[in-house]
């Protein structure tokens, strides 16, 4: 597999041409932003203090107003984008990936399936809406690997039937085939409870989470110290995890930099990095030839990609051969 | 009256819970244990094939071909006790460490199938023995900690608990392993 390096040069050498012209439609783009945002908002605000000032209404109008104001503003904002994110994610995403390698499948509008999420069990929630793209799939060395950016929402209800959305997880998905023969579950989360409360307390506070199935306690500090893990068969769980996969488990997490759920279930190893944001998306406001803004989709696609050579996901053990 | 009832029930109850943690504990490591079992006993059934399929052409290593066996029967006895299990443990993986070096020498083995299979299964045993050991010493770790620390240890003695063996992991072993690894590469 390329390197982040050899990526880096593709992107700013390869893709230069196309760059540029995106980035032309980009200033172009930002420029009508500003010009349809102000209009917009003076249009909108006059309307709304008129109405206002001849109907008398009290705080609550004020913030539907507030509420409107943002809702057709990001509808229009996203119809404004549309075309220039479509081009980017054709001229830009896509080569990027076929670059990395060539196996894999990019589809923009897709994403993840729930049930896969679902059955990562990473949240015990219900997700109420799940939404995505960036769909990656295809097999290397034998490996089915398949990825999205996800974003998956609870429903909530106040007593007035107000509904409002919360974030359960936002962020890369990643599933892929795992070399090893199971037959349980076992689920590695951030680790919170130790690192707030200590070894002691946050040790105990996780054997007692009932939502959970059996806290397995790992013989590697530094793994226990950055995550806890749960499931339902002990043994079994230490057979996924060994001495290698954790040390390489916890090289993934450095290079992540972001919180990190792993569980293996049914056959496959699921990767959640929380990123908290919608990922491969252009941007608008800043040069797509910034090496900030070109680093961070060079490595997402790296690390995503990389699992299988990095986890050694390809190399298989007797008993699935 | 009803303050001395009370300071009863409480500490009633803090006896009940720190019984019934204990026998978790011990629970634990027994079911572990049987896990543990289990791993070594497909191990020991590898062996009269590994025996029958070396034996023709390692006319050198008899000896341990033959200790190899010997401890399989060992180990097949009835009623013999989990500390005797985990020694014997801990002997059969270094004689069976010895017998794939050994292979090395002779070219013939490593090119017949039959080893072959037979060496990968060994290493997939060998992983999940690996899992099985480390499942059991955390659990015996646990149930050790619990019977030495307060206050659970009085509890322990009055139950009369007594520390268990873990798996002990030596450097010659972790040798042995890092080599069977090699010969996959």
């Amino acid at each position: 597999m390329k390197s982040v390096s050899e990526l880096t040069d593709f992107y700013y050498k390869v893709l230069y041409p196309t760059l540029k012209k995106l980035e032309k439609d980009r200033k172009h783009l930002r420029y009508r932003i500003l010009l349809v945002g102000s209009g917009y908002t003076f249009v909108f605000f006059l309307i709304a203090t008129t109405l206002g000032k001849n109907l008398n209404f009290g705080a609550d109008f004020l913030a539907f107003v507030f509420f409107v104001y943002f809702g057709i503003g990001a509808f229009v904002y996203k119809f404004l984008i549309k075309d220039y994110t479509d081009e980017f994610k054709n001229k830009i995403i896509e080569p990027l990936i076929q670059e990395l390698d060539n196996r894999l499948n990019y589809t923009q509008l897709l994403h993840v399936p729930q049930h896969l999420f679902e059955r990562s069990e990473f949240f015990k929630q219900t997700v109420d809406r799940l939404r995505g793209n960036d769909y990656v799939h295809g097999e290397i060395d034998g490996v089915r690997l398949e990825f999205s950016d996800l974003h998956a929402e609870k429903r909530h209800k106040d007593s007035k039937g107000r509904e409002s959305w919360s974030t359960i997880f936002q962020g890369l998905f990643i599933v892929a085939d795992f070399h090893k023969t199971f037959h349980g579950k076992t689920v590695i989360l951030p680790d919170s409870a130790q690192s707030t409360f200590g070894d002691l307390i946050g040790g105990w506070l996780q054997s007692k989470n009932l939502e959970r199935d059996e806290l397995i306690k790992l013989d590697n500090n530094e793994f226990e110290k950055k995550f806890v893990v749960y499931g339902t068969d002990q043994i079994e769980a230490r057979y996924i995890l060994s001495h290698s996969l954790m040390h390489k488990l916890l090289g993934f997490e450095k290079k992540s930099k972001h919180p990190l759920y792993i569980s293996f279930v049914g056959h496959s190893i699921h990767i959640g990095i929380e990123y908290n944001k919608d990922l491969f998306e252009p941007s608008v406001f800043s040069s797509l030839l910034e090496y900030k803004i070109a680093m961070e989709y060079v490595q997402t696609l790296h690390l995503a990609i990389g699992i299988v050579e990095e986890l050694k996901l390809n190399q298989k053990l007797w008993s699935k051969r | 009256m009803s303050v001395s009832l009370i300071i009863l029930l409480v500490v009633i109850i803090i006896l009940v819970l720190v019984y019934n943690s204990l026998v978790a504990k011990k629970n634990q490591v027994e079911n572990i244990f049987a896990g543990v079992d289990a791993v070594l006993k497909k191990r020991y059934d590898l062996i009269p094939n590994l025996v029958a399929s070396v034996s023709k052409y390692m006319e050198h290593e008899k000896g341990i071909l033959e200790e190899v066996t010997k401890l399989r029967a060992d180990a097949n006895k009835p009623n013999i006790s989990d500390a005797q299990k985990i020694e014997l443990d801990a002997k059969v993986s270094s004689a069976l460490g010895s017998i794939m070096i050994a292979v090395e020498n002779y070219p013939e083995l490593k090119a017949n199938e039959n080893v072959m299979h037979l060496q990968h299964s060994l290493n997939e045993i060998e992983e999940q023995i690996s899992a099985a050991r480390r499942a059991y010493n955390q659990a015996v770790t646990d149930y050790n900690n619990a019977i030495e620390m307060v206050p659970t240890n009085f509890m322990a003695q009055a139950m009369n608990y007594q520390r268990k063996a873990v798996f002990e992991i030596d450097e010659t072993q972790r040798q042995n392993v890092n080599v069977k690894e090699l010969f996959n590469a």
